[in-house]
């Protein structure tokens, strides 16, 4: 007999659906032409460099192809995507003097309070460009540097360190939107932690594309220098419209020896948006790389932090979270060079998809000759909330190396009627049952972040299990 | 259809061979396979030979429909449980181009999704029947084969085949092989590939398999052949209700090996076991591509896969295990246990569970590496160095597959091969 199910009811976004006009904005033309990558770069007043990069990276966009083994990204016409809208503001130090609409906008995300109760630094970006930019005095006192990545390249001193370092983890060959990034990309952070020197508390940049149509390719770029250990925790939104928006950022962390980054990210997109972000760090001697990453949004979703693993005993681990419902295609995991001996990666992802979404976990592990004696584990597990919806595994691995260990386990599944049994037999309702039990399956996420950020996920969650009851 | 080239010189490039159901990114190398085939290979019908156990000859049938056929008629009773609709399919598209849902509403499916979408909605069961290595690789076997042997064992009845393939240089010789185990029946199909010589030979097999309700299939296949040879061996298989299949595939020889299969689990408690075991030494290459695929209920998989690379030796394993929509209750579970013994060795995995029901279980696991230091220094304390420990797993896979042999010719085979991976292998097992 089939089992019984009711329906799946909509959730309650509203806390991140919300929009403001464009009233001041400068939206340039839809679509992608050398003339648009040159008004892009003038704007900017970039040093000849970064506009001939720009023009490079345009041309390799237009050679390559875009991915076959993915979701379908036919849906995304950039002809119909504008790549650069210019906020009615310059960017700001002190939350006062950011417009009102703008300043609205980050406050009922929690943006501001969070940098009163927590944060040593908050960049805000809105649509293409940074409106507001701040440090704490004591982290500033260290030597650290936390400024938009545009302001850094104006400076004399970070120019060279940024030409020498910008899309070398990422090169714009990589894929066809890693050149489209490096063809337009705007705003985003630049971190320098010096050496020995480490923050107690994270600093945070957090993303919000308000702008219907438009694309968003900020550029983050952190330098850990040796002995150094930094936080760096990114947040995303966006309001939802019926066309699609783009987002295809780019990050480069650089860790150095014996240094450690954590780097934790909750990209809560809106369901219009294809989010066609990369992520790569490279780790040198003793050095770790920590990626906290939950994916919460998005119509289409590519996203795999790689960890390139160079130094002898250098670490990475990658803990991670997918919820895919409705309409969406996420296509979420991690990618580990281990390229030095003794070399350790662990990975540990929780997929989750309901009501006809679908969530896919895609790895690959790759051992080097150079990696003897190094060591990588994978886990994965996945939960089918119902039998509409869609939960894959690809993990890949290639290993060339002397002594090494590679272990990989998955699972995937649903909630088990047992455990359902045991809670409401405790008198608690199904749909809380299975909030608790869902909420207990991320837990291996949501501890590794910050409480109010753990919260947010928490809440996300439960936003996206309300009438799961099936 | 066949996209087959030849080129100027004579040889065939086959494309596309092994392909994984749902790839994943090109870079990796992992997603199918070209097998390049020399140019003046003969077809050696002659070097094919089938042989009944006493009591088992009627099962050689000169029906040479009762695949298809079988095939046909399964597909009409499966007919009905088609999926009426899923998130993403055609019915979604025709809605999205008059405008009447919105497009975020809708999941951009990948290019494997679509497809899976269509075998659960649309496709009879003779047009979502395939083998492991694909239809250009199937079509350019069948072309060597001479008529393929139909081996039909009927209901209730219970039989034992063997196949055996012997190349020679300068041929290739390929088994066609249709088989049909009735309902309740079993069948216990033995192929032995193998061929010797220093000058280049093609090998193989091209089997299709339809185990009918409540029977037992269970087939074995050693390949021995030296370094010189190609060896393709690829299988289609469906099972119906609560019939249960056994396939051992024990890969030793042959320069460069492409093995594949596919099952369709399409009948209620279908069943099917996967044990694969392997050896790649020097220069050789392993390429194998499984698919499992779960449509019926409470239908059980399993592919275990152990092996030991030597030398410069390159191994892709891709496994995959797809429950689809409706097999609720299904269970599939993958395992693969592989001794890296020398540091040139390129070993490449992908494990894979493609999951859309929910009542169901899938799990995987991948054990890479080296002998353990641990084990290394006891064996050390017992006077073995380290290069003799890992030539002792070498020589327990060898001893393994002699020892099990079907039958003396194959465990001849086996020794010949021993005997160029260890000298005086022979010996120590005689």
């Amino acid at each position: 007999m089939a089992k019984k199910r009711s329906e799946v009811a909509d959730i309650d976004r509203s806390l991140y659906d919300f929009t403001y006009g464009e009233e001041g904005f400068e939206r340039l033309d839809a679509g992608l032409t050398p003339d648009i990558v040159r008004e892009i770069s003038e704007r900017k007043e970039e040093p000849a460099w970064m506009l001939d990069f720009r023009l490079k990276s345009l041309e390799i966009y237009l050679k390559k192809s875009g991915p076959t083994w993915g979701p379908d990204i036919s849906g995304l016409d950039m002809d119909n995507i504008v790549t650069y809208v210019k906020p009615n503001t310059d960017q700001r130090s002190d939350w006062e003097s950011v417009p009102d609409d703008i300043k609205d906008t980050f406050e009922r995300l929690g943006i501001p309070e969070a940098e009163r109760s927590y944060l040593a630094g908050v960049g805000a970006q809105y649509d293409s460009e940074l409106v507001y930019h701040n440090m704490q005095d004591t982290a500033a006192k260290m030597g650290i540097v936390y400024s938009g990545i545009e302001e850094a390249l104006h400076e004399p001193k970070w120019e060279a360190l940024i030409r020498e370092r910008f899309m070398t983890l990422i090169p714009p060959t990589d894929h066809k939107f890693a050149a489209l990034h490096g063809a337009v990309w705007s705003g985003g952070s630049f971190v320098y932690v010096p050496a020995g020197t480490k923050l107690d508390f994270p600093l945070q940049s957090y993303f919000r594309l308000n702008a219907k149509g438009a694309g968003q390719f900020e550029h983050t770029l952190i330098i850990v220098e040796d002995d150094a250990d930094l936080h760096f925790i990114e947040g995303c939104s966006a309001p939802k419209y019926n066309v699609a928006n783009l987002h295809a950022g780019a990050v480069e962390l650089f860790v150095g020896r014996r240094a450690h980054l954590r780097y934790s990210t909750i990209e809560n997109w809106s369901k219009n948006m294809y989010n066609l972000n990369t992520k790569r760090a490279r780790v040198e001697e003793a050095g770790e790389i920590e990626w906290i990453s939950g994916s919460f949004g998005s119509h289409v979703g590519y996203l795999y932090p790689m960890s390139i693993l160079a130094g002898r005993r250098a670490k990475s681990s990658f803990t991670g979270i997918t919820f895919a419902g409705a309409g969406q295609n996420l296509d979420t995991g991690c990618k580990v060079v281990l390229a030095a001996p003794e070399t350790t990666a662990t990975v540990e992802t929780k997929g989750i998809s309901k009501g006809g979404g679908i969530q896919t976990f895609r790895s690959s592990i790759v051992a080097t000759p150079e990696a003897t004696g190094s060591a990588a584990t994978v886990s994965c597990s996945s939960l089918m909330l119902d039998a509409d919806s869609r939960s894959d595994t690809i993990p890949a691995m290639d290993i060339r190396a002397k002594n090494v260990d590679i272990g990989h386990e998955a699972t995937i599944g649903r909630i088990g009627d047992d455990k359902i049994f045991y809670l409401m037999s405790r008198g608690i309702s199904e749909e809380e049952a299975r909030t608790m039990i869902v909420n207990g399956f991320a837990s291996p996420v949501s501890k590794e972040l910050p409480l109010e950020y753990a919260v947010e996920m928490n809440n996300l969650i439960k936003l996206e299990m309300e009438g799961a009851v099936g | 259809m066949d996209r087959t080239s030849g080129n100027a010189s004579g040889a065939v490039a086959l494309t596309g061979v092994n392909a994984m159901p749902a790839p994943t990114w090109s870079w990796l190398k992992m997603n199918d396979t070209a097998v390049e085939i020399p140019a003046g290979l003969t077809p050696a019908p002659a070097a094919v030979s089938v042989e009944p156990a006493p009591g088992s000859a009627d099962v050689v049938s000169a029906n040479a429909d009762a695949f298809d056929d079988a095939l046909v008629a399964a597909g009409k009773r499966f007919a009905s449980r088609a999926r009426a609709s899923a998130p993403g399919d055609a019915r979604d598209h025709v809605a999205l181009a008059a405008g009447e849902v919105d497009p975020m509403d809708v999941p951009a499916l990948s290019r494997y999704q679509q497809g899976a979408v269509r075998v659960e909605e649309e496709l009879s069961v003779e047009e979502a029947f395939e083998t492991g290595m694909g239809a250009e690789a199937y079509g350019y076997l069948r072309s060597i084969g001479e008529r393929p042997c139909v081996l039909e064992v009927p209901s209730g009845a219970s039989a034992q085949v063997r196949v055996r393939v012997s190349g020679t240089p300068g041929t290739a010789s390929v088994a066609s092989v249709d088989v049909i185990a009735r309902r309740d029946s079993s069948l216990e199909l033995t192929v032995a590939l193998n061929g010797t010589g220093s000058e280049p030979g093609l090998i193989g097999a091209a089997m299709r398999v339809f185990a009918a309700a409540g029977s037992r299939v269970s087939i074995t296949t050693v390949q021995t052949a030296d370094d010189a040879f190609i060896s393709l061996d690829d299988a289609g298989i469906f099972v119906d209700e609560g019939a249960h299949v056994e396939v051992s595939h024990t890969v030793l020889g042959a320069g460069r090996s492409y093995t594949g299969l596919a099952a369709d689990l399409r009948g209620d408690a279908a069943r099917i076991d996967v044990d694969t075991s392997y050896l790649g030494a020097r220069e050789q290459v392993r390429d194998f591509n499984y698919q499992i695929r779960h449509l019926g209920r409470r239908t059980t998989s399993s592919m275990d896969a152990n092996g030991v690379l030597a030398g410069a030796s390159k191994k892709v394993l891709r496994g995959t295990i797809d429950l689809m929509h409706g097999c609720t209750g299904s269970e599939g579970a993958e395992r693969e246990t592989v001794l890296l013994a020398d540091e040139r060795v390129d070993n490449k995995t992908v494990p894979v569970i493609l999951c859309d029901e929910d009542d169901v279980a899938g799990n995987h696991g991948a054990t890479i590496g080296h002998v353990r230091p641990e084990q290394l220094f006891y064996l050390g304390c017992r006077g073995l160095s380290p290069e003799a420990a890992e030539a002792l797993f070498i020589s327990a896979k060898l001893e393994d597959a002699a020892l099990n042999a079907p039958d003396d010719e194959v465990r001849a085979n086996v020794i010949r091969l021993g005997e160029t991976v260890i000298p005086g292998f022979g010996e120590e097992i005689a």
